[in-house]
Parts: structure tokens; C-alpha cells; sequence
């Protein structure tokens, strides 16, 4: 039938408004037909000028903004700061301090990778049903985190130099809860969606991005894994003592849609691992290291990196020795691995342009800072 | 196996600079996390394909690109590099005289420079010669300000720039 039918460019604007773009985006696709001739993306829909705002507050009263960036891994997003500030005060946290922001972080992958799967599954047509199990494991830790910090979402729980309280005696039961549910409900998810039939024919093959692809584009996290390159700075650049945890970096081998999605599966497994093995030998002591209120660090800068649920979260940081940061600056993972999405929906269908934004797992507060 | 992952001392990769970048006018020193490469606009495209090209470099990842305003000084880029293969980390500072914020583009040997080069382009107005699409990102399309620069003033007037002309369509 090619050739029949004549067709002309056309531009289409996916978004702002959009189910789909999970939050305030919007991709101009240029169609012909049903394939994608060219995409632009335009951002800064959310844009709050935090890095502005920061430079006129105290460290510790920053922290809360860095809730606001990522809002699916406010803890991520604060311990990335937190360390930030610490290699450029020099100030070191006690053992305790960084077991309990180990298994915090790890608790907000796990959330965050259920909001991930949840609303890929959403977006390649399984309508409701996964993304509806997702949640209810989801609201287990968002518990957790209510017990421990007193908020679901923005948690604004680490402070520099440990974390901002103790943790409460409800908060073993809880988290051993988690470790023996979690499991099954992986099993069950895996058996749900990786062998069905039209599951694997919207993704399989769909947004390939080849391993040079991926290191040209400076992707991190789930994405360049899912293309096969173990890179995970838990293992290469190990910060609050990651070192001591045995756990596995799982890698993807066709760097597609799928790949990605198992890849997320596989490191709920190993973040369960991680938190098994923390809370089992969490040590006593203090939980912080005491720091003036009105910290002024000494003059110079610093770039801080973690894993956070999306990939590489890096905090740049300049100190004029005032009592507030003279730059602050973000490295947000997903803003990375965004510009990567021109090249894998160009070529293809629209439809499978939803499953691929899908797959990047984008959150928009932390695009548009 | 964690062992040979690890990142090379910062002491390592700065000795090793200093015997690469000894003739080019070049300053290396480093700052409190990585080593740091203080390079004139002018060799910056040198020194640059030297770090992704070399052997014993091959800084193939661009991690980050900041822009910050030194008042007086001028207005200075920060690049920050890794290399997957050498497991090691560097930054290059460019600093742009007053007046004149031209810094060569490095899209075409690192494709993900394209959008921190925009960011940096409007939030501190560095210009960046031969990028592809060096229009607003974050900020509206037709807005010429350049919010990170120091003298731009967080004030209540700015946030209601064009709004405090016109009459509320509600009165209360």
C-alpha cells in the first residue's frame, strides 16, 4: 500500500497538557503519517529558579528546595546536597548517619522504581492495573517515611553531617515488612509483564540506544545500564560507605525500552540486598555530626555525585566563606537522559515516542528545576 | 572487584596533566573534589580534544557544564569530565574577560553539551560560538535576561515584571 496514499509533514505537539508526559512537557513532533520525522523538546514549564533562590538562603535552609527538584527521590535529592556540602566544609559523618541515609536512599529507589514501572506499564497500554500495584507497595515506605521524617513525598529528613532525628522503634518492623513483601510483589510484576505477549511487541526493540549511543549522550542510571555498560557510582565512587554492601549491578544487553524496564526490576532486587544488609548491622552512636547552624564553609567548590533512582545526581557548590552558597548548581539526571530522546523517536511511530518517554522515567520538577 | 573501580587520587591525575598540558599557558591545581584544569578561551579547544583524544586521558563523559558570574573578573565556564576507561575525573575553568563571554562550543565532540550550553547561554549570557541551536531552554522564548548573574536582583518588582502595568480583571 506504500506510495498510495500521499502524506505531508505535520507537526504535532505532545503535551504541555499530556497524560503521558508525566508532568508539564512537551515534545513538537513532526509527522508524516504515523512515523516521526523530527522532534523538538521544549521545557521550563516548572521552572522555579531554584539555583538563584539558593544563593540567597543558608545551606541548611536549602535543603528543603532539594525535595522540590526530584519529588518521586526527595531523599536522594537531599543527601546529594547534603554531601555536597560536607566535602566542602570537610566535615564527616558518623557510621551511624550513614547507614540510616543508605537504607533511606535504597527505600526511595525501591519507591520511586515502582512509580517508574508502574507508569511505563501505564504508557505501553496495560492500562491501570500495574501502576495501581505499584502504588500499594509504594505506600509502604511513603509510611516509613512519615514515621521517620513526618512527610510522605518531601522529606527534607537528611541534615549536613547525619540526618535530622533518630530513628523511631516503629521503624525496624516496618522496613522488615518491606524486605519480606517486596519480594513476591517483584515476582509478580516480572510474571505479569516481562513474558506477555503485547507488553514485549510495544517495547522489545523499541528506542534502542546502542552502548555509544549511550556514552555520547552522557546518559546514567537505569539507561545506560539497560545499554549494557555496568556503571553504577554505588560501585565506582562509593560514598556513605557502600563499599562495605554486596549487591550486583544488573545490565541490559539490547539497550531497548525492555531492557530498561528488567533493569529497574533487577535493581529493586539488589536495593532489598542493600537494605537487608544495613538494617542488620546498623550501628549504634551518634546519628549526626554537630554543625553551626549558620555554617560558612571554607573558600572553593565542590561537585558531589550519588546514584540517585534516575542516575548520575551531581551537586555543584561554590563558597565564598559566606553563610550562603555564592553557586549552586544541579546536574539533574533526567534533564540528561531527555536529550537522548530525539534520537530514539526519530525513525519511529508516535505511538511507540509514548513508550520511550516512558522508559527514560522523566520527572519534570527535576528537568526544569 | 570495588577495588579497581575506584577513582584515581586526585594527586594521580593532576601529575598526569602536568606532564600533558606543561607547554600550553595552562594552570592545573584542584579543588576540594577534583582536579582542575584553568585554561584561557583561546586553548580551550586544544586542551579539550587532547583530554577526549589522548591515550592515557580519554575523558569520554561530560558530566556537567556551570556557568558562574565572577563579577569583576569576568564570567567563567566550568566543565566537568570523566573517563569510564582511566576511572578518573577532571574540570576545566574558562574564564571570559568582562565584555567579551565568547567560549568555542563542544557539541560536535560531546553531543550532551548541547543543552548545558544553552542553560549556561541564558542563565549567566556566556555565547558559545558554533552551537547548533543556542536559544532559551528553561526560561520563555523571548526573554533577553540572564537570571544567575549576580547584579540581576531577586526582587518582588522582577517576579511581577509586566503585570503591575495592567489592571487586575477582578476587583474584590
Amino acid at each position: 500500500m506504500t506510495g498510495i496514499i500521499k502524506s505531508e509533514p505535520f507537526v504535532i505537539n505532545i503535551g504541555p497538557q499530556h497524560p503521558s508526559t508525566h508532568g508539564v512537557f512537551r515534545i513538537k513532533a513532526t509527522v508524516d503519517g504515523e512515523k516521526v520525522i523530527d522532534a523538538e523538546m521544549v521545557m521550563g514549564y516548572l521552572h522555579r529558579s531554584m539555583e538563584k533562590l539558593a544563593e540567597e538562603r543558608t545551606y541548611t535552609q536549602n535543603i528543603p528546595f532539594t525535595d522540590r527538584t526530584d519529588y518521586l527521590s526527595s531523599m536522594s535529592n537531599n543527601l546529594g546536597y547534603c554531601l555536597a556540602v560536607e566535602k566542602l566544609a570537610g566535615i564527616e559523618v558518623p557510621p551511624r548517619g550513614n547507614a540510616i541515609r543508605v537504607i533511606m536512599a535504597e527505600l526511595q529507589r525501591l519507591a520511586s522504581h515502582c512509580m517508574a514501572i508502574g507508569a511505563f506499564a501505564n504508557d505501553t497500554g496495560a492500562w491501570q492495573t500495574p501502576v495501581m500495584w505499584a502504588f500499594r507497595e509504594r505506600e509502604k515506605i511513603l509510611d516509613i517515611f512519615e514515621v521517620t521524617s513526618g512527610a510522605r513525598l518531601t522529606c527534607n529528613y537528611m541534615r549536613i553531617g547525619g540526618v535530622a532525628f533518630d530513628l523511631r522503634p516503629e521503624f525496624e518492623p516496618m522496613v522488615r515488612r518491606v524486605l519480606r513483601e517486596f519480594p513476591p510483589f517483584i515476582d509478580e510484576m516480572e510474571g505479569l509483564l516481562s513474558g506477555n505477549e503485547i507488553f514485549i511487541a510495544r517495547t522489545r526493540g523499541v528506542g534502542v540506544l546502542t552502548p555509544e549511543m549511550a556514552t555520547n549522550a552522557s546518559l546514567s542510571g537505569p539507561m545506560l545500564r539497560g545499554s549494557g555498560i555496568a556503571w553504577d557510582i554505588r560501585k565506582a565512587d562509593p560514598y556513605c560507605g557502600y563499599e562495605q554492601y554486596d549487591f550486583d549491578i544488573p545490565i541490559g544487553y539490547n539497550g531497548d525500552s525492555y531492557d530498561r524496564f528488567i533493569v529497574r526490576l533487577e535493581e529493586m532486587r539488589q536495593s532489598l540486598k542493600i537494605i537487608q544488609q544495613a538494617l542488620d548491622g546498623l550501628p549504634g552512636g551518634p546519628f549526626r555530626t554537630e554543625v553551626p547552624l549558620a555554617l560558612r564553609p571554607p573558600k572553593g567548590e565542590a561537585y558531589a555525585r550519588i546514584e540517585s533512582p534516575r542516575g548520575e545526581l551531581g551537586y555543584y557548590l561554590v563558597s565564598d566563606e559566606g553563610p550562603s552558597p555564592y553557586r549552586f548548581h544541579i546536574r539533574p539526571p533526567s534533564f540528561i537522559n531527555l536529550s537522548a530522546l530525539k534520537e530514539m523517536t526519530v525513525g519511529g511511530t508516535v505511538a511507540d515516542a509514548i513508550v520511550v518517554l516512558g522508559s527514560i522515567d522523566i520527572v519534570v520538577g527535576e528537568i526544569d528545576r | 572487584m570495588s577495588k579497581t573501580l575506584a577513582p584515581k587520587p586526585i594527586d594521580q591525575v593532576v601529575k598526569l596533566l602536568e606532564q600533558r598540558f606543561g607547554k600550553l599557558p595552562v594552570a592545573i591545581n584542584q579543588t576540594a573534589t577534583d582536579a582542575n584544569i584553568d585554561c584561557p578561551p583561546e586553548h580551550f579547544r586544544a586542551v579539550v580534544e587532547e583530554l577526549k583524544n589522548h591515550r592515557d586521558l580519554a575523558f569520554d563523559f561530560l558530566r556537567n557544564i556551570v556557568g558562574i558570574d565572577m563579577l569583576e573578573e569576568g564570567l567563567a565556564c566550568k566543565y566537568q569530565f570523566f573517563s569510564y576507561k582511566n576511572r578518573q575525573a577532571v574540570q576545566v575553568t574558562v574564564l571570559t574577560p568582562p565584555g567579551n563571554p565568547h567560549i568555542p562550543s563542544i557539541t560536535d565532540l560531546y553531543p550532551a553539551a548541547n543543552w548545558h550550553e544553552r542553560e549556561a547561554a541564558e542563565m549567566v549570557g556566556l555565547i558559545f560560538d558554533g552551537h547548533p541551536n543556542l536559544k532559551n531552554l528553561l526560561l520563555d522564548e523571548d526573554v533577553r535576561i540572564h537570571p544567575l548573574l549576580k547584579a540581576h536582583p531577586l526582587q518582588k518588582a522582577e517576579i511581577l515584571q509586566g503585570i503591575e502595568d495592567t489592571t487586575p480583571g477582578f476587583t474584590f
